[in-house]
């Protein structure tokens, strides 16, 4: 991390905390908090994305996380009055060890095989969902508070949402921030000894365990990290709608997770976030097309997959220095 | 080089499609009325013909002059967002339609979506109209959703009851789909049934709603030797697969559903197989149906090209938030106003023959009016048409 | 019980013939096409147009739902695919592709067709009951003789003809083939066109039993999927197999599992994901895929 890539973080923070809530100030598009909320959450849960096809997996199956996520975040809200500060970390834990679980068979699998089975964890946990009492079936958990007050020594650090004047800004701010924290230790994870260790594992798993890497421990260590991830996203998206129910996160959402990460180019950390960015709201800003919406969105993507077939990112504009990717 | 440039070009294009906001020219004031819902994807068929009839109207309605409120005339526009039947794009359609300026939304058109934007209507001050059944979204302290047509747990006991007193059923099946929805719908209707003092035989066989072959799904419940079989919240798409597999392997009782179903769609899929099949319609059967509607269907028909049965009950959401503006003008910009009005509001019902009135209703189901009084017509089909069995009305 | 064995061939049948197009393209080029259920569900409007609206047979509307998808299939492989795995770091990146073009599909059958389910007369009237232990309409037996047909002629040109020879050399090792004198840019749009062809023929062939609607593509590529992953991708006689079982699995499953509800596909699925658990490459793929 060396001064410039400092400055360039500190730039960004500047443009997303102060510059976009000016601009949507100005221009009166209040709309935009939302969309760029979405924007903010989603792509945390395509970082965790992105990280399995680090080690060399295509994830699939972000959408059953972001789902538990948001159900352990409910739940606890709901049943048991946790702050939903609190649970977002908790959210987070809770698809972890899930995850660990899952990981440990699933993960020996490869290529489609692996993407195949995520695939299906979808429609298994909405399923799970329908059938569990805990969940409340079909009927969902509504009219969850939004996020209570959080303070610490009597210090008022998040303010209770609810007498929030504007919780659409309040939304935005914590997702942004919550975003750049998670990219934060995504860049650290990469340029760590363990982010080495990932990259010879998408390279060539046998040959990293014949050189004595624990290649087992280590995929279970990174999908974890990324069930975490979508996990807290989940759980923020449902504190936003105030309710969950099993559909609010389908296999749809998981493909789209992985399409976000494959558009911002897959070499790149900053990828998914750039890819969450266009697709979603690419498709936002189609909004006034009518029924040609879709028509000329999924143009774009084929047109922008075809001319970039390795991301957006791997354009010369972003690489001047010839880096590649980092 | 070349490439650059036209991927500016696109970035370029698609900033102006964004930015660029339809201006309409007419000497009219436009009022706009939005529609969240799901216009795309495997449940299409529900939100497509809601927005139709929404447009149908407005374009109608701006044919021949426009819509007098207080001393003005006013254009309607219909504002549509497709949702993709995702809870979290229809709160981004909702937030659109705040930004538009919208007070009066049509949608979303299931559960999930209808609970989700919830937040975000009541904080802009937005009335909506959902296709929804859950009735923590009608109860207080919720207040600004609106029931747009008739629930499963109203229409469910009417049927039953019917037919118990003139066919003689006794014992009925359910059968839904795994999703939230008819999920929902299967459970009021069990309980419907079995507080009339019908025998359930089956009420735990339910299906994908990719499912391509149905024959596996019903044996089970053919079984049970049901006189009357329900489909609980079935998609029009279910709906002629399951009567046709039903009947092909023999199954000789009454088929049901407690939503709406289009004729066309029944045809095609199961032909005479479906003949006697009973759903719950709006007013398009040649007995009830108005000059209104009739015209409705046909200008309908000629815009789109085919008209939707479906679009009977999905005629009203529209109409039902012109006619409560009308009664009050300062409704047009104040929803509070507007929940005032709903609860005095009544007019004729201009689609029906007969002195059928427009009124807002739901007090015995929700504890105030938040359903508009579509008239209950239970439908049966009969070779290509639908035939009305009968009329109820909801309080 | 005979009732169940024959429901599940009969869904076995369908679900294999939609396999088989899908593993071929997967062998061929690596390719996992996501927009295979579009292309079935564009199959199944071209039939339903033919028959419905123009009131022309039904074979001649099956043959053009095979011609219409076949130079579908040969036209996204040569403009499309081609350059983008030509250029792509990693191979994986045709999967984004692959959704454009569902995408793309979806969009383009919405504007097209509607968004009514939509289903033709049926082909045969009556049903086959045999004293009510197989109770089957006589238009399913039809359907299931012709996809088993095409499934057995699809098996033969693979074996025998000259193309198919080239391109099963070509599924075992792409650059021994090239070596060997092998026209691979040629046959992987041959092989593209005809697993859209397939896709193009199920369609045509379901519309008569279960009709067509838009909405039916993504399901149906995820279903192919799961069988391609049972009988192991790439390998043509794992397809079938897939899609046998999965068949079978489904009418057994539904039966016995009917008591307990709404767990019945959970029930499916995560045996599905034990399955592959224990055995990664599935019945009979190659390991890795």
């Amino acid at each position: 991390m060396n001064t410039k890539k400092w400055l360039l973080t500190l730039v960004f923070l500047l443009i997303v905390l102060v510059g976009v809530p000016w601009a949507i100030n100005a221009s009166g598009r209040w709309d935009f908090y939302y969309t760029l909320t979405s924007v903010a959450l989603l792509s945390i849960a395509s970082a965790g994305v992105w990280l399995t096809f680090y080690i060399g997996r295509i994830n699939i199956g972000q959408g059953a996380y972001t789902l538990i996520g948001g159900y352990a975040s409910a739940i606890l809200v709901t049943q048991l009055g946790v702050n939903f500060w609190l649970t977002l970390p908790l959210a987070g834990l809770a698809c972890a060890i899930i995850s660990v679980f899952i990981g440990l068979p699933i993960l020996r699998l490869r290529g489609v095989y692996f993407a195949m089975v995520t695939l299906v964890l979808t429609e298994v946990a909405r399923l799970t969902a329908l059938a569990l009492p805990i969940t409340n079936g079909a009927k969902g958990i509504v009219s969850i508070p939004l996020p209570a007050e959080l303070s610490l020594f009597g210090l008022t650090i998040i303010p209770d949402f609810a007498t929030l004047e504007n919780p659409k800004l309040a939304f935005y701010i914590a997702a942004v921030i919550m975003m750049v924290l998670c990219y934060a230790a995504l860049y650290r994870i990469v340029n760590s000894r363990l982010g080495h260790l990932c990259r010879s594992l998408q390279q060539n798993e046998e040959l990293s365990a014949s050189i004595g890497v624990n290649t087992a421990y280590l995929r279970v260590i990174a999908y974890s990290i990324s069930s975490f991830m979508g996990g807290v996203a989940g759980a923020s998206f449902v504190s936003i709608s105030q309710s969950i129910y099993p559909s609010t996160f389908q296999v749809v959402d998981s493909v789209n997770f992985m399409l976000n990460c494959f558009l911002g180019g897959l070499g790149y950390v900053l990828g998914p976030m750039l890819g969450t960015l266009m697709l979603y709201f690419g498709w936002d800003l189609l909004f006034t097309m009518g029924k040609y919406q879709l028509l000329i969105y999924s143009s774009l993507i084929i047109l922008l997959i075809v001319l970039l077939p390795n991301g957006i990112l791997s354009l010369p504009l972003f690489n001047k220095r010839g880096g590649g990717p980092k | 080089m070349r490439r650059r440039i036209l991927l500016k070009s696109v970035a370029a294009g698609l900033l102006s499609l964004g930015l660029f906001s339809s201006a309409a020219m007419a000497a009219n004031e436009t009022l706009k009325i939005g529609f969240v819902g799901v216009t795309s994807g495997p449940a299409a068929s529900w939100g497509i013909s809601n927005q139709r009839s929404m447009e149908t109207r407005a374009a109608w309605i701006n044919e021949t002059g426009g819509f007098k409120i207080g001393d003005k005339t006013y254009d309607i526009e219909i504002v549509a967002f497709d949702d993709q039947k995702d809870p979290k794009r229809a709160i981004a359609g909702m937030e659109k339609m705040a930004q538009e300026g919208i007070h009066y939304v049509v949608g979303p058109n299931v559960d999930d979506g209808a609970a989700a934007v919830r937040p975000v209507a009541e904080q802009n001050g937005i009335m909506y109209f959902p296709y929804a059944f859950p009735q923590s979204l009608y109860t207080a302290p919720a207040s600004n959703a609106v029931l747009g047509m008739v629930a499963n747990y109203q229409s469910g006991p009417a049927i039953y009851k019917y037919l118990k007193a003139e066919k003689g059923v006794k014992k009925v099946a359910f059968i839904a789909a795994n999703e939230s929805d008819p999920l929902s719908q299967r459970d009021g209707g069990v309980k419907a049934a079995k507080d009339l003092g019908l025998e359930v035989v089956s009420d735990s066989v339910t299906y994908q709603v990719d499912t391509t072959d149905f024959m596996p799904v019903l044996l089970p419940v053919l079984r049970t030797r049901p006189d009357l079989l329900v489909l609980s919240g079935v998609s029009p798409a279910n709906a002629p697969q399951l009567i046709r597999s039903a009947r092909e392997a023999g199954y000789e009782g009454i088929i049901s559903t407690e939503t709406a179903q289009d004729a066309q769609v029944l045809k095609e899929g199961a032909g005479k197989l479906a003949n006697g099949f009973i759903s719950v319609g709006g007013a398009s059967t040649p007995e009830m149906a108005s000059d209104m509607m009739r015209e409705f269907v046909e200008r309908y028909t000629k815009m789109f090209g085919e008209y939707n049965d479906e679009s009977n009950t999905k005629v009203y959401a529209l109409e039902y938030i012109l006619e409560t503006i009308k009664a009050d003008p300062a409704g047009i910009t104040d929803v509070e106003v507007f929940k005032k009005t709903m609860d005095t509001f009544e007019v004729a019902n201009p689609y029906m023959n007969g002195d059928a009135k427009m009124k807002y209703v739901g007090t015995s189901s929700f504890g105030q009016k938040r359903q508009v009084a579509v008239p209950l017509v239970v439908n049966v089909y009969e070779d290509g048409e639908f035939k009305t069995l009968f009329v109820a009305e909801v309080d | 019980m005979e009732q169940i064995l024959v429901n599940g061939l009969y869904l076995g049948a369908q679900y294999a013939l939609i396999a088989l197009g899908l593993t071929l393209i997967f062998s061929l080029m690596n390719v996992l096409n996501f927009a295979h259920g579009q292309m079935y569900v564009f199959g199944g409007f071209v039939t339903y147009t033919v028959v419905a609206q123009l009131g022309l047979p039904f074979i001649v509307g099956l043959l053009l739902s095979a011609v219409v998808l076949g130079v579908m299939g040969a036209l996204i492989e040569k403009f499309l695919f081609r350059p983008v795995i030509a250029r792509s770091k990693r191979e994986e990146s045709t999967m984004l592709l692959a959704a454009g073009i569902a995408f793309f599909l979806d969009a383009v059958i919405l504007l097209l067709f509607g968004e009514k389910q939509r289903g033709i007369p049926k082909i045969v009237d009556g049903v086959f009951n045999w004293d009510f232990r197989i109770v089957i309409p006589y238009d399913r037996i039809l359907i299931f003789v012709l996809a088993i047909s095409a499934i057995v002629a699809f098996i033969m040109y693979m074996q025998y003809s000259k193309t198919g020879r080239a391109m099963r050399a070509l599924a075992q090792d792409r650059v021994a083939a090239e070596l060997m004198g092998v026209d691979v840019k040629y046959y992987s749009m041959i092989g593209f066109a005809l697993g859209a062809m397939l896709a193009g023929l199920v369609g045509g062939l379901l519309v008569s039993i279960t009709g067509i609607n838009l909405g039916m593509g993504g399901p149906a590529s995820i279903k192919a999927f799961m069988m391609i992953m049972i009988g192991g991708a790439g390998v043509i006689s794992g397809a079938i197999a897939g899609g046998f079982i999965l068949g079978m699995m489904e009418s057994v499953g539904l039966t016995l599992l009917a008591v307990y509800g709404d767990i019945t596909y959970l029930v499916i699925f995560v045996m599905l994901m034990i399955f592959l658990s224990i055995r990664p490459q599935g019945l009979m793929g190659k390991p890795w895929g």
